[in-house]
């Protein structure tokens, strides 16, 4: 807001003055307003398109255009076209998948992985959910809550890196067991399932946190104080109040993991080792180099969205809860 | 109120609590930690302090070209994800459309695929569109990702605004574009600023994406990635400690903005 | 001469359901007009359709002779006050009432002396740089009025503007918009279901129920002659009695009520002899005597209950027919205790045969 204070002249002090915009009303007025952005805004069917266009546009283009032209991709047998060539489709890159251990093992490492890495976060992080939510005075919630989200502004990168410094070799953990005698050569935390482990939680926890946290600082208190007045103990308390009602948190939360965790690209990359190799490895090795390889990454690409999706619809369906946030 | 009491179960959660905070704050105290290290090797323990490796990188070209080319593409994406985002939300909380709910699924698409897989459709995708890997590309990624979060938090604004608002603005002599400017728009304005900065967050920490869609010029993680894969040394701990402050404070301001927009 | 406003024959449909049925009103210059009604009895939706936020399903509207039943809300001069008021948030209180203006395209300088006009008007010239939410009730409620009142509209359309606020400061406010309506000679067209308000404030009220309109007149008019048992019922209280017509001479009726003759005054159509009607009686027209009065209407009964309101007791009076009606008595005059035997009756223009 612009004001100008008139300087006093010698008639005391003058207030602050609002400058009005009457610069609104004379465009809208103008010649060229009424001929362009004023024809549409007097036209319901203008206003109707104006409104579709871009977005429509956006999210068939780009929101559905990928994903389709990854699924044409997979069904091609001659990939890349030449010019002229007519497309030959075929479903051997599916068959591929199913047949070759070399794919399908690290696909199912990667299922189990991921909803290992989801029951864990789930667990670790109920109790500091519950712990703002419910345990601490209102007033101070929202800096117990900045105070975990601020390590999640640094990028991924940065964050593998920074589980690099703890877990490594030369890392502080062995630097420290070292110091005390406890051991003379330093434990290979590093490139294994824990360090990935480790560093996926890492990663992802605030995909859990936040959801359960707005569930379960929903249930009202009263609810609490009556579960307890009819005589219910802490863990039943838990077990037939809490829980159900966070039902919702949780089933947000753990599809969120879910789906992140499958699709985990950087850290595998840094904290992984040979034995520790996941999907999304194999499907990035296999968009390396040519391009011949594309139809077989693409299919392997189309089987992990859909098995990843239908899981998270199918848990989402089984446990339920009414109100299933995705974000 | 007995809630708030001292019982076991609350000591036990508070502990939980601070265990957590530890678990997240330690790894990058000790990156911040080896940042300053007088060795050429990232190793602890640390025996003697120094600030060479910070003065290293604000002279390093690497570094400054792929923060500028970083915060670049982070301007670009923020200001086109906002637009289109904002653009969505109006449509997918107007009362008269019809299937609106399939709009916003779809509209939030991106926000659900696996970052890996979405990252492999855009390559796909690009090429199928002729579009070559490089800046456009990683922009355009950036972009298709960013999209969903603007337009769930203009929506969650916009599901807070008086509908009269708009029918006043009209009433007074508005027709609806100027309405949406001068009403809807500064009603948005506090959330819309929080959601712009995220967008340029997640943008300049974007990993995979690049990573498949980018070129020559390197961003500010896939430098940081390059180093780590290539020799190791403090410098990358400096380097790193830099873009964790900035980021930390902005993501910060913009967490603490958006929450109090929202009461 | 021409009204300014006109709505001819207008309908409006939701759907299947019809939300305004026929409606035709006009709307004279510089007058306080009431649309009173119970929730969904279609007066919203006719402020809305004169605003431009509703499109008429068939008739027509027209403003200062103009036809308006198509055009868009911003190309009409009518303005609303809201229910809620729908102030900018965003916007101090001297660029909320500025808005219509800038629209306008009004120089800065003229604005400004118009919304400080408008605000010492209201006595809030302290406030034009204040947020909206830094205000009380009442005030966000005037300057919700002085918004509307800005770009100097033909018609100021208030949709229960006074809802929101608590009893105390809706009697103030209801004196305040009758007086800035007498100062600016605007005409009102205000919404409300309370029958208060609208006696307090109206030059004319037109009932409506179920999207029809039910009776227009001045608020005495209303409150006195009420044509059927709608407006009987919605505009104060009422006994209701069911006679007889014995005859008709000019607009007095005699009829016959449980073997009573009794009198009272025509509104409507003339009633036949002989057909069953129902008489409309308000219980403050009633008096109650212990001895037996000499006057037209006098009839005897026993006291059944006995209500103290403060202002008036209520008394419901058992007739020997096994019929009751209620009378409200000046509180001074209570020597009736229940179980008293008493006489009542009534002035014959005090009684009103309905149409239904």
């Amino acid at each position: 807001m612009t004001k100008d204070v008139l300087a006093g002249s010698g008639q005391g002090v003058k207030k602050g003055r609002t400058r009005y915009a009457g610069w609104i009303g004379t465009l809208a007025r103008s010649p060229l307003y009424r001929g362009t952005i004023g024809l549409l805004a007097e036209s319901r069917v203008a206003r109707l398109a104006a409104l579709l266009a871009v977005p429509l546009a956006w999210i068939a283009f780009f929101n559905i255009g990928p994903i389709l032209q990854m699924a044409n991709i997979s069904l091609l047998a001659n990939y890349p076209l030449m010019d002229g060539d007519e497309p030959v489709y075929t479903l051997s890159q599916y068959a591929l998948f199913f047949q070759e251990s070399l794919y399908f093992m690290p696909f199912l490492r990667s299922v189990v992985f991921s909803v290992a890495v989801t029951a864990a976060t789930l667990i670790v992080v109920y109790p500091v959910a519950y712990y703002i939510g419910k345990v601490i005075r209102p007033a101070s919630r929202n800096r117990a809550l900045l105070l975990l989200l601020t390590p999640f502004w640094a990028g991924e990168i940065i964050r593998v890196f920074s589980v690099i410094m703890l877990l490594a070799n030369r890392g502080a953990v062995n630097a420290l067991l070292r110091e005390f005698g406890i051991i003379d050569r330093p434990i290979p935390m590093l490139y294994t399932y824990f360090s990935l482990s480790f560093g996926v939680v890492y990663l992802i926890a605030l995909y859990m946190l936040l959801p359960l946290y707005s569930s379960i600082e929903k249930i009202p208190n009263s609810l609490l104080d009556a579960a307890s007045d009819l005589g219910a103990g802490p863990l039943q308390r838990f077990r037939r109040v809490i829980l159900p009602l966070s039902r919702d948190g949780i089933v947000s939360g753990c599809s969120l993991v879910f789906l992140t965790t499958i699709g985990v690209f950087a850290a595998p990359l840094l904290l992984g080792g040979p034995n520790t190799v996941i999907f999304p490895e194999i499907i990035a090795q296999l968009f390396h180099g040519s391009n011949d390889k594309w139809p077989a990454g693409a299919a392997f690409s189309i089987i992990m969205l859909l098995i990843s999706l239908t899981t998270v619809g199918l848990f989402v369906r089984v446990v339920g809860g009414r109100n299933v946030k995705l974000m | 109120m007995r809630l708030y009491m001292k019982n076991p179960q609350n000591v036990f959660l508070t502990g939980f609590y601070w265990a957590f905070v530890a678990y997240l704050f330690v790894p990058l105290m000790l990156m911040t930690a080896m940042s300053f290290k007088d060795s050429n090797f990232i190793s602890f323990p640390i025996d003697s302090f120094t600030m060479k490796w910070y003065v290293q990188v604000v002279q390093d070209e690497q570094f400054l070209s792929a923060v500028g080319y970083s915060l670049m593409i982070a301007f670009i994406v923020t200001v086109v994800a906002t637009a289109i985002g904002v653009w969505i939300a109006l449509l997918a909380s107007n009362e008269a459309i019809w299937g609106k709910a399939l709009i916003f699924a779809l509209a939030c698409l991106p926000a659900v695929v696996p970052g890996m897989i979405q990252a492999i459709s855009m390559r796909i995708f690009i090429r199928a569109i002729d579009v070559p890997t490089g800046t456009f590309a990683i922009i355009l990624g950036h972009t298709v990702h960013a999209v969903p979060f603007v337009v769930i938090m203009a929506m969650t604004r916009l599901r807070s605004m008086p509908s009269n608002l708009v029918d006043a603005a009209r009433d007074l002599g508005a027709d609806n574009f100027i309405a949406f400017f001068r009403v809807t728009l500064p009603y948005l304005g506090p959330a819309l600023v929080g959601g712009m900065i995220f967008c340029a967050l997640t943008s300049i920490d974007d990993f995979v994406r690049t990573f498949f869609l980018g070129g020559y010029q390197t961003t500010l993680p896939m430098l940081i990635f390059a180093k780590i894969s290539g020799g190791m040394s403090p410098e990358i701990n400096a380097m790193a400690t830099l873009v964790l402050i900035a980021t930390g404070a902005i993501g910060l301001y913009a967490e603490r903005r958006v929450r109090r927009s929202r009461n | 001469m021409q009204p300014l406003v006109h709505f001819k024959n207008v309908n409006k449909y939701y759907g299947k359901s019809l939300a305004v049925n026929n409606l035709d009103l006009q709307i004279e210059r510089g007058k306080f007009v009431t649309l009173l009604g119970p929730s969904g009895c279609g007066k919203s939706t006719s402020l809305r359709m004169l605003g431009g936020f509703e499109t008429p399903s068939s008739g027509t509207i027209t403003l200062d002779g103009k036809d308006v039943t198509h055009l868009p809300p911003h190309r009409r001069n009518v303005n609303i006050v809201f229910q809620d008021y729908a102030l900018f948030p965003h916007l101090t209180v001297g660029r909320n009432i500025a808005f219509g203006l800038e629209l306008k395209g009004m120089p800065s300088e003229k604005i400004h002396a118009r919304v400080m006009e408008l605000l010492e008007l209201v006595e809030l010239q302290d406030y034009a740089d204040r947020m909206p939410d830094q205000l009380s009730g009442g005030q966000r409620q005037r300057v919700a009025l002085m918004r509307a009142l800005a770009p100097d509209p033909d018609v100021l359309l208030l949709d229960e503007p006074l809802s929101a606020l608590d009893a105390k400061l809706r009697h103030q406010m209801q004196i305040e918009l009758k007086s800035i309506q007498e100062k600016t000679g605007k005409t009102f067209l205000f919404v409300t279901h309370d029958q208060e308000e609208a006696l307090t404030m109206s030059d004319l009220i037109v009932v409506m129920n179920k999207g029809r309109v039910e009776q227009m007149g001045d608020p005495h008019a209303l409150y006195a002659r009420p044509v059927n048992r709608f407006v009987a019922t919605f505009i104060g209280e009422s006994n209701f009695l069911d006679a007889v017509v014995r005859s008709v001479d000019g607009n007095i009726a005699t009829l016959d009520w449980c073997g009573h003759i009794i009198h009272a005054t025509l509104t409507g159509p003339a009633a036949k002899v002989g057909s069953h009607v129902t008489v409309a009686l308000r219980p403050e027209a009633i008096y109650a005597v212990s001895g037996q009065p000499d006057r037209k209407i006098a009839l005897p009964g026993k006291v059944t209950n006995r209500l103290f309101k403060g202002n008036f007791t209520a008394l419901t009076v058992g007739l020997h027919e096994g019929q009751s009606l209620v009378a409200q008595l000046d509180p001074v005059a209570l020597a009736h205790l229940e179980g008293d035997d008493v006489w009542i009756g009534w002035r014959e223009e005090d009684a009103v045969v309905l149409a239904d």
